[in-house]
């Protein structure tokens, strides 16, 4: 019903994608400033935007977001890497299949934050132990979609490469992997998603930077509009990560079918 | 090619598959010959193992009994002097028209490379087309790019396996001129694998008839009539009555229902 006024007063749903969040803002600000609700508890976004911009103009900002950005790559890198060989060699190999599958199953169940309690005893709380949580997080969704990719190359192809003669990291590279790769891509996107989470998570424990670090800061000596920027920026950050991946993807898989659904 | 590559010997050939633990024999003792240079179709129903025995040729399947000699030597294995055309064209999609006809080219360089690739492009009429996805191609172009390929490696027996079954019935008659132009173009060896009867007898030296359960050969028909064949002409029709014969399908009216 909302829709279809919506649309008559011409409306493109992409628009709307704008103006329901700007109608939000606009709300909050409204109900701050007519005293509805304390601007201590409530800061409101035209003042967030003002924490913001001081945050830019000391330097805070630019400091903080490129300390998790850097813990974020690391995680990734140690975490995601792992996850795509390993995913690789379950695919290819039922032994190792056999011994590591149900383990990264069984593992899967427990809940990543739980692992915090283990590495603070085991690693503190220095930069590698937050190195080695994000791991965590983007392990997971790296060699779950790499070993669906991988195993899901149709046999088809399997055959072409014995016809062809291509044989151990020729056929890897140039059959399996690229038959893979929407999987992979996947797998590459959630686990950066979840590494941006990840670090967040482990900067709210004992960081010195980051914007964790900010959020925690501004909870310690009740600057609300500090936590709540730093809400804003986990959020817009992990959305443009998200949609230069997508459009990465994208540029990366022209070759999948039209969307007419003919068949490749 | 030179005239005495090519050939294929196979004596006393079985071959069963292992069905809820008990051997399901799918092909019997099977003997064929096939000459440097002649065009021979393999024409049964569903089942009757011609599909098995091109893969015994191309060498996907390697454990059976009896003798599979290609120019001489026992197949064990796939090899560069045979090419296979599988029904699904089997283009890889993610590589270009160009880098697909290529993939057998691996060993070469560059240069080597694109010169095969642009003969064997022009060869089937996709000039202009190196750079353009399997996906955006119809199913007639795709086929021909498979053929492409396949032909780029220099193969001395080109295998096709129902390659125009999944095409629509007009392309299907002009791919198989195009088939029969490639094949004296390159004067190679080709067998195909066909369940349409008069396709086998338009293109082939040979049209081999199996039955099924277990597969055996019933017959072999020598066609001899000149090139390019009329399908409407007598002798089409009397061929092809014949081998409606051996599959129990011949009728009294073969020619009034044929035309």
């Amino acid at each position: 019903m909302a829709k279809k006024f919506l649309q008559r007063l011409g409306l493109k749903d992409k628009l709307l994608a704008i103006i329901v969040p700007l109608l939000v803002l606009a709300a909050w600000q409204g109900a701050v400033s007519q005293k509805l609700c304390s601007e201590l508890i409530l800061t409101p976004p035209l003042t967030l935007l003002n924490t913001l911009l001081e945050l830019a103009q000391s330097g805070d900002l630019t400091l903080n977001i490129l300390a998790s950005l850097k813990r974020v790559m690391i995680g990734f890198l140690l975490g995601g890497t792992s996850g795509f060989v390993i995913g690789i060699l379950m695919a290819l190999s039922p032994f190792l299949n056999r011994i590591f599958g149900p383990l990264i199953k069984a593992l899967q169940q427990v809940p990543e934050f739980a692992w915090m309690p283990l590495i603070i005893m085991f690693l503190g709380i220095d930069e590698f132990a937050k190195y080695f949580f994000v791991a965590i997080g983007a392990f997971y969704p790296m060699v779950l979609n790499t070993y669906q990719g991988v195993s899901g190359v149709p046999e088809k192809y399997h055959e072409l490469a014995r016809v062809f003669d291509y044989k151990s990291f020729r056929y890897l590279f140039k059959v399996i992997i690229p038959s893979a790769l929407p999987s992979i891509i996947t797998g590459i996107r959630l686990s950066l998603g979840l590494s941006w989470m990840f670090v967040v998570g482990a900067e709210l424990f004992g960081s010195d930077s980051g914007v964790g670090y900010l959020m925690t800061w501004g909870r310690a000596v009740f600057q609300i509009d500090l936590v709540m920027a730093g809400l804003i920026l986990v959020g817009v950050i992990g959305f443009a990560m998200n949609f230069l991946l997508e459009r990465a993807e994208k540029q990366f898989l022209l070759w999948r079918e039209p969307v007419d659904g003919r068949p490749a | 090619m030179s005239n005495n590559k090519g050939t294929l010997e196979i004596r006393n050939l079985s071959k069963s598959f292992i069905v809820d633990n008990s051997p399901l024999q799918i092909l019997n003792n099977i003997n064929l010959t096939v000459t440097s240079g002649s065009f021979v179709s393999i024409v049964g129903s569903s089942g009757c193992g011609k599909t098995t025995l091109l893969r015994i040729i191309l060498g996907l399947e390697n454990h059976y009994d009896g003798e599979a000699l290609m120019d001489g030597k026992q197949i064990v294995g796939p090899g560069t002097n045979r090419g296979i055309v599988f029904q699904d064209h089997r283009l890889l999609p993610w590589l270009t028209v160009g880098e697909n006809v290529a993939f057998g080219l691996d060993k070469l360089n560059r240069k080597e490379k694109k010169l095969l690739v642009d003969e064997h492009l022009q060869l089937v009429g996709l000039i202009g087309f190196e750079s353009v996805y399997p996906s955006q191609l119809s199913g007639g172009m795709a086929q021909r790019v498979a053929i492409a390929r396949a032909l780029a490696n220099k193969p001395e027996m080109l295998l096709l396996d129902e390659p125009l079954g999944a095409l629509d019935a007009l392309t299907r008659m002009y791919m198989q001129k195009e088939l029969e132009r490639l094949w004296q173009l390159e004067k190679i060896t080709m067998i195909m694998v066909t369940h349409d009867i008069e396709e086998a007898i338009y293109l082939s030296d040979k049209v081999v008839i199996m039955s099924s359960r277990p597969g055996i050969i019933k017959q072999i028909i020598d066609v001899s009539s000149s090139r390019p064949r009329d399908r409407a002409s007598s002798e089409f029709m009397q061929i092809k009555a014949e081998i409606l014969e051996e599959f129990h399908l011949g009728t009294e009216y073969t020619f009034a229902y044929a035309i």
